[in-house]
């Protein structure tokens, strides 16, 4: 059964409040803006779910949302996924209340309510009393569900229309290279989640992340205590010195593109080919000679499709709206498969030092962001409280269907912006690089 | 449970509440002057019941990795602890699980106030279990490791950028 909602009449006028070079603060704040975003981005449009190799037998299954919706991502006895929500089609109970598991079905503790791993209702204790079809009761289910590479995407209402137009060159893209950084060409999401709880609005986290301004002074800490990251070259030396781009991407997708930054081979992985030299070898074992030694000297994305999946270089990030104030923002390391697991130890140590509550860097990512969102908290009435994001604005050019500019430019900001006043506004569709 | 003589206990239990004094005020200079060339730092997610790096962690220092963590902190521009949290500890149930030659494998649970002021000011509440490696060396006792296992840790954690 489909999630399907109607669509309110926009009460806010989202075109005064996302301005071309500058937003309104109250756009974090406003409780009755998150529940319009929980509508228009999080169930009629495509939100990330997870990744197949997150649930490799049948039975296994994780638990996610989508915006604040409740689901399991399930593998089923045919062999495909299937999303549910984790609330029993009955009294509400939520179904499953750990991260994960493995289950032949899934029964409600609270009446016994048993459901097949598609969400097929299979049976109800006493059904002498029950008048209704089983068939209509089965758990709800997102009107669309489809994945690309192994990454899996739902869409509540059913209405967004098919994956491959919300991904775009742009995000289709952005997976391919992410996924081609393992040899077998399917990356694998088994090293755990970890969750970093902030509070401030989600929408801070797709602008922090593909934030290309801010590293020297919010991650000066950072700069200081090891002065030799791969960070110094390709972000840290200054307005315009750096090759790095900004990129905006039709459907709201972003880029921080380090590639013509890079001076040598996997100075993204902060180690040299002998130290890795399986990976390597594999890599050119799979997409030849060519395409691996771009592979090794471009590295992964570092990037965002729209809303929620964060293709954070050697990891996977979700961003998850919990309320106005409260996100959390999850990631796993990425692994390769197709070689062997030293070089996936590496990634493990490398995305604990970049990620989570006690990495290097989002802990003071999450300082800024909660300090913005006690700024606005207070201040976002009236005319007050705007945020300005004219950086570049100037100077950014538009190629190949893709807005770009110097690194610490605020394209990436202004993209992630115009795509949301497009889709919050109610407008069907993006207009043509209406970025 | 290992049985110690009475003073090595009193040593045991003293480096215990001295290594969480100095990690409650932030003196970090101190605090690392206690641990050895070899030290793991860890904080597993769930119970640390897996080979560290085989599964992410929260955290997972070894010396080096440590040494940086404790850098950033001294550098000034740490947003994340600038100013530090207020912080005050209690341990308590401390047990010597195991003595071996000089090392000795101290067990202890903690709850932890944090007072966290650079940004909510929510008062943070965390708990959990510490194991200590203690190796006594020529300048008394060492710590070669530190595990600690929240009782949360398989929910989303706020920010740790102290030393838990």
């Amino acid at each position: 059964m489909a999630l399907t909602v109607q669509s309110s009449p926009a009460e806010h006028d989202y075109r005064h409040l996302v301005q071309d070079d500058r937003i309104h603060g109250s756009l974090y704040t406003d409780p009755a803006v998150f529940t319009d975003e929980m509508q228009r981005i999080f169930t009629d449009g495509w939100v990330f779910v997870g990744h197949q190799s997150e649930v490799p037998e049948i039975g296994d299954w994780v638990s996610r949302r989508l915006g604040t919706e409740p689901v399991l991502m399930v593998r089923n006895r045919d062999g495909a996924i299937s999303v549910v929500a984790n609330r029993c089609a009955h009294r509400g109970t939520t179904l499953c209340p750990q991260n994960d598991g493995n289950n032949r079905n899934f029964r409600c503790a609270y009446h016994g309510w048993t459901y097949d791993l598609d969400g097929t209702l299979l049976g109800v204790p006493g059904p002498k009393g029950f008048h209704k079809d089983t068939a209509d009761l089965g758990l709800d289910r997102p009107g669309q569900v489809d994945e690309y590479r192994g990454f899996v995407f739902a869409n509540r209402s059913g209405t967004a229309g098919p994956l491959g137009d919300h991904l775009g060159a742009g995000g289709t893209d952005l997976i391919d290279r992410t996924s081609d950084m393992s040899p077998s060409g399917n990356v694998r999401l088994s090293a755990g989640w970890i969750g970093q709880r902030i509070d401030s609005n989600w929408k801070m986290w797709p602008e922090s992340d593909h934030d290309g301004y801010h590293l020297n002074f919010t991650h000066a800490s950072m700069a200081r205590a090891v002065p030799d990251t791969y960070y110094d070259e390709i972000v840290m030396t200054g307005e315009e010195a750096s090759e790095s781009a900004t990129r905006a991407y039709d459907g709201g997708h972003l880029e921080l593109d380090f590639r013509r930054s890079y001076t040598r081979e996997l100075a993204w992985l902060g180690t040299t080919r002998e130290k890795v030299a399986d990976y390597c070898e594999a890599l050119e074992g799979s997409f030849g000679p060519e395409k691996a030694k771009t592979i090794m000297w471009d590295g992964p994305p570092h990037a965002l499709v729209f809303p929620n999946l964060f293709l954070a270089e050697m990891n996977i990030a979700r961003i998850e709206p919990v309320a106005p104030g409260v996100t959390v923002h999850h990631h796993t390391p990425l692994l390769v498969e197709g070689t062997d697991e030293s070089v996936n130890r590496r990634l493990v140590l490398q995305s604990e030092a970049a990620m989570g509550p006690a990495s290097f860097f989002l802990t003071d990512d999450a300082v800024i962001a909660e300090r913005m969102h006690r700024a606005f908290e207070g201040s976002s009435v009236g005319d007050d409280g705007w945020v300005d994001l004219s950086r570049g604005i100037e100077r950014e050019h538009i190629e190949d269907g893709q807005r770009w500019s110097d690194i610490t430019d605020e394209t990436t900001n202004r993209g992630f912006w115009h795509h949301y006043r497009e889709v919050m506004a109610g407008v069907a569709g993006d207009q043509q690089n209406g970025i | 449970m290992a049985s110690v003589d009475e003073p090595t206990r009193r040593d045991i239990e003293a480096f215990v509440y001295l290594e969480a004094r100095l990690a409650d005020e932030s003196r970090y200079d101190e605090w690392e002057a206690l641990v050895t060339d070899d030290m793991h730092y860890w904080v597993p997610f769930g119970p640390g019941d897996y080979e560290p790096g085989t599964r992410v962690s929260y955290i997972n220092d070894n010396r080096a990795r440590l040494g940086t963590r404790i850098r950033q902190l001294a550098t000034g521009v740490h947003h994340a602890q600038d100013p530090p949290s207020s912080m005050r500890r209690v341990v308590s149930n401390i047990e010597i699980l195991s003595a071996e030659g000089d090392e000795f494998e101290v067990g202890s649970n903690f709850v932890l106030y944090e007072h966290a002021v650079q940004a909510t000011g929510h008062l943070r509440l965390w708990a959990g279990r510490a194991t200590h490696c203690l190796r006594r060396t020529a300048d008394g006792l060492r710590m070669a490791a530190k595990k600690v296992e929240l009782v949360n840790s398989t929910s989303p954690l706020p920010n740790l950028p102290f030393i838990i």
